[in-house]
């Protein structure tokens, strides 16, 4: 085995900083990178197998806040193009997989120094092609940054293999190899951190990695493509396939894709589950499926909770990027004593919210991704409003643009879909509860596990609730989205998804599989060792 | 240096009774940081708990993670297994809060602390209200504040005159000083603070301050804008920098900022508001409070959180060198600038004062400034010495002032604080040393 590159000691991993927007200069720099990125639109992002660039037109990505701008002209990846891909990916993964981990561990870490370069840049494409406010924006690409940070030094450790008995006459060893071609298939909500996440650990073990950015967010998938080339990831281990939902499904159908990294809806994933689950003509493997999916995100408030911090924990929880974060605060069940309270001052905090677009500064509230999203949230709101009563609903929304009023809703009916599936938008509910008990026994009734909250100040109670809800996350005292790479591994349980934790120790077994050797080393009545 | 001294032997004459019975237990905490977070955090959910049993419950649980209990606290736990052990627990704590609440708050409402503040009037001794409550976060709670301190400015203003004159209070070279002093929070006038655009808190803050500007100088008051977090430093500048610089208010009212020398771009921060001084033209001093800042810890965290550089000195001494440039620059500007030293620091404090001797000023030209339940001793003794002297004085009720008594808290028993330090009987010579 090759001892390269294992002589170089890494930094220690640290979280990439974040702008630090409250000093204007840095807000000025970011305004000036938009100016800069609006000069250059639309971008053109074509399908990229090995070093050829095929279609570029097909797939129209537009500025959710004015629909009007085109942000990028994408190709849409055919089948012919995913066999190829496939096929070069195949010899992509080998050399690739061949090289030690420091090696690719060392190129990852240059991909990430690109998107460090380029990050205002990058920042300003999120806020154009997502509509995804600059505080939030900014955070994504240092996520990106972060897992490529992050996987590289991971995989250096996994390398190594764990440390197996050992006995007189044997020599046994445990490796982990990758396994082979990963298709990768992201959402747009996280539009460089989750396909950042989801590639770099697909490469960081050794595989080759099928990128199929979400339509919505074409030129983002791009950006990171042309980040790992530059870095040094060979053009056959890295592809960009652009297209919609039946590109997605061809690669997942593709007999020699073995891993699937997905995150998104839990009606795709689940498909995705089931797709990957039947045996076709020439595959030689069983598929793995990574899939992080929907939630119903709850946030229980106990009577003696601080609600000074709970109103704008909870706020910035539901409707930061328009509740459209995997982990945002869906419902909030506060105990019976200081519900009427609660929801008073919450609808006055809910009432001042800024709506409007993500590119300036003072907005709370951008619109959400497309029309489609937008009839969604609609459909919700006025179930709830027939169901429930609304404590408010801010008034104050822009014509142009997929802009969604944010809502509160309380009184719902316990049944209410609006209590148990995912809306994916600024639409917050409210139920009084008895007590934290009743709060568990309602959030355990769900098929969703994937983020939650408590706001307690007694410490039993903390440990009662961690130690009962089954959640990916739960987060205690504090707001509920946000999850740093390191620090708090993030994915969910039930049908939230299969329990893998992104920016966690364990991330990346999922992308290789165990091999064991055991050696003879009795000869003759001599004892090699 | 003799400064000091002078004070240092008038405070030590004063310290007795019950509130050494309360040092000694600040003090238990201070040396023990489990037993600290324990007590911290019982003052903090106290007043969220409807029963002494729910008291109880909540004071087990924090005792239950402190590793090494002192005897009193191991029988305590003992007996919190039944419900009247716990109540009876519940009881004592909450008394005890109560207790340590009413050293830190004037009173429940400006009528109710007008005895407390007669009282130090008489004793030479002046006061800056400050109303505590609730976090703002909709426009009702900006409104009601508001409100609030509208009242207070009113109840002050229709007792103060009743009180003895007391010249050393009333003014200083440059002219005459309200008797009425209040202490603002911008963050307390709106609910949009947004650090990243603090426009946003400034223009909805705008005709609340205007109101508040307007009564205050109808009733010939002192208006003192706090500062708070540095996320809220923006926004608090822009709008008393603007709004008080407008025409309407030339002549009034009496206007106080604060500087935070703890900052590390204090210096800029100083310097702007000079400048500004400068350009105003107001017919009225502008008073600035200087202060070491008393949001370290958050300022901290959140920097090391984000991964920012850290605003604030981690060091003690750069800190308080800093705070005496900054007296030095104030003094330099006292022609235009009443000084404030907030401070609880007896070598920060008599460095103030002798070098506004040095400097050819009048003792009467400074102000200091304590917090009530930690600077009582020191104002005494400051005020024995002929110096003008104001105690910041919180007013409301126990539930709405807990976070603010924790931050109080935690700054007197972090082991920095010269308090603490004076207290476990570190030698004079040393805490009046040069930092």
């Amino acid at each position: 085995m090759s001892e390269a590159g294992t002589d170089r000691v890494l930094a220690p991993f640290a979280n990439e900083p974040t702008l630090e927007l409250r000093r204007a200069s840095n807000r000025d720099a970011l305004v000036e990178a938009l100016a800069e990125l609006d000069r250059r639109l639309p971008l053109r992002v074509p399908v990229k197998v090995g070093d050829d660039t095929g279609g570029d037109a097909g797939i129209e990505s537009v500025d959710p806040g004015a629909p009007s701008r085109t942000v990028a002209v994408a190709g849409v990846a055919s089948e012919d193009d995913i066999a190829e891909a496939v096929e070069r990916a195949k010899r992509g993964a080998r050399e690739w997989g061949s090289r030690p981990a420091a090696d690719r561990a060392e190129v990852l870490m240059r991909a990430a120094a690109i998107l460090r370069e380029r990050r205002l840049e990058l920042a300003a494409l999120e806020v154009r092609e997502c509509a995804k406010p600059w505080e939030e924006a900014d955070a994504d690409v240092c996520e990106a940054i972060d897992f490529l940070e992050y996987y590289a030094r991971g995989a250096i450790e996994l390398e190594r293999g764990p440390a197996l008995l050992q006995v007189p006459g044997e020599r046994n060893a445990m490796r982990y190899f990758a396994r082979g071609v990963a298709g990768v298939i992201p959402p747009w909500n996280f539009p460089l951190a989750i396909p950042t996440g989801m590639t770099s650990g697909a490469l960081a073990t050794g595989n080759a990695a099928l990128l199929k950015p979400a339509e919505q967010s074409p030129a983002c998938g791009q950006a990171l493509v042309e980040a790992l080339r530059q870095a040094g990831v060979p053009a056959n281990a890295i592809a960009l396939l652009p297209g919609y939902g039946d590109t997605g499904a061809a690669l997942v159908r593709h007999p020699e894709v073995h891993t699937i990294a997905f995150t998104g809806s839990s009606a795709v994933g689940l498909e995705i589950v089931r797709s990957a689950s039947e045996v076709r003509e020439g595959q030689l493997r069983v598929k793995r499926v990574i899939a992080e999916m929907g939630g119903k995100n709850c946030v229980i408030v106990d009577r003696d909770a601080d609600l000074d911090e709970v109103v704008p924990d909870v706020v910035r929880s539901a409707f930061g990027y328009a509740g459209q974060k995997c982990s945002a605060c869906a419902r909030v069940l506060v105990h019976e004593e200081i519900a009427d309270l609660l929801v008073k001052r919450l609808a006055g905090a809910i009432e001042v919210l800024s709506v409007g677009q993500a590119e300036s500064f003072e907005t709370d509230v951008p619109p959400v991704i497309e029309r489609e999203a937008q009839e969604r949230v609609q459909r919700y709101t006025a179930l709830g409003e027939s169901q429930g009563k609304v404590a408010v609903r801010q008034p104050n929304v822009p014509e142009e643009g997929y802009f969604c009023p944010p809502i509160l809703l309380t009184e719902l009916p316990a049944d209410s879909a609006v209590l148990r599936e995912e809306v994916f938008g600024p639409l917050l509910t409210v139920e009084a509860i008895p007590s934290v008990e009743a709060a568990c026994d309602a959030v355990e009734s769900l098929p969703f596990a994937l983020t939650g909250g408590l706001f307690s100040r007694n410490p039993r109670t903390v440990a009662e609730v961690a130690a009962r809800l089954p959640l990916g996350n739960l987060y205690v005292n504090r707001h509920i989205t946000g999850a740093m790479v390191g620090r708090q591994p993030f994915g969910g349980n039930k049908l939230s998804g299969v329990g893998s934790k992104a920016g966690g120790p364990d991330y990346l077994l999922q992308f290789v599989e165990p091999r064991v050797t055991s050696e003879n080393t009795l000869r003759h009545g001599l004892v090699v060792e | 240096m003799r400064v000091g001294e002078a004070i240092a032997a008038d405070q030590a004459d004063r310290a007795h009774g019950l509130r050494r019975l309360d040092e000694k237990g600040m003090q238990l905490a201070a040396n023990d940081r489990e037993l600290r977070a324990a007590l911290f955090r019982l003052v903090d959910v106290t007043p969220a708990c409807r029963t002494l049993d729910d008291v109880g419950r909540h004071l087990v649980a924090y005792l239950d993670e402190v590793d090494e209990r002192p005897p009193a606290l191991a029988a305590a736990m003992r007996i919190s297994h039944t419900k009247p052990g716990r109540m009876a627990l519940g009881g004592a704590a909450a008394a005890g809060v109560r207790h340590m609440a009413h050293r830190f708050i004037a009173g429940a409402s400006p009528r109710d602390a007008l005895t407390e503040l007669g009282r130090l009037w008489r004793r030479g001794i002046g006061a800056s209200v400050d109303l505590l409550g609730e976090a703002t976060v909709t426009e009702d709670e900006a409104e009601r504040y508001a409100d609030r301190c509208v009242d207070a400015l009113e109840v002050l203003a229709e007792a103060s005159p009743g009180w003895p004159d007391r010249p050393a209070l009333e003014s200083d070279s440059l002219g005459p000083i309200p008797r009425v002093n209040l202490s603002v929070k911008v963050s307390a006038l709106t609910p949009l603070i947004r650090p990243d655009a603090p426009e946003r808190g400034r223009r909805d803050a705008t005709d609340r301050f205007r109101r508040l500007l307007r009564r205050a100088r109808e009733l010939g008051a002192h208006l003192h804008v706090d500062m708070e977090s540095v996320d809220s430093l923006e926004v608090t500048l822009q709008l008393v920098l603007e709004i008080v610089g407008e025409e309407e208010f030339r002549d009034g009212p009496y206007v106080g900022v604060v500087i935070q020398a703890y900052l590390r771009d204090s210096g800029e921060e100083l310097e702007r508001v000079l400048e500004w001084r400068e350009q105003a033209r107001r017919s009225v001093p502008l008073t600035v409070r200087l202060v070491k800042g008393a949001y370290w810890d958050h300022e901290l965290v959140e920097a090391r959180q984000h991964g920012w550089s850290v605003p604030v000195f981690t060091d003690k001494a750069d800190c308080d060198r800093n705070f005496e440039v900054l007296t030095r620059r104030l003094i330099d500007a006292r022609s235009s600038v009443r000084l404030a030293v907030g401070s609880h620091n007896l070598r920060s404090l008599s460095h103030a004062i002798a070098y506004n001797r040095l400097t050819g000023g009048a003792d009467s030209d400074l102000e200091l400034q304590v917090l009530r339940g930690l600077g009582d001793d020191l104002a005494e003794a400051v005020a024995a010495n002929g110096f003008r002297v104001r105690v910041y004085s919180p007013v409301g009720d126990l539930v709405a002032g807990m976070a603010y008594l924790v931050r109080r808290l935690l700054e007197n028993t972090s082991n920095e604080s010269f308090l603490a330090a004076q207290a476990e009987g570190a030698p004079l010579e040393e805490l009046l040393t040069t930092p």
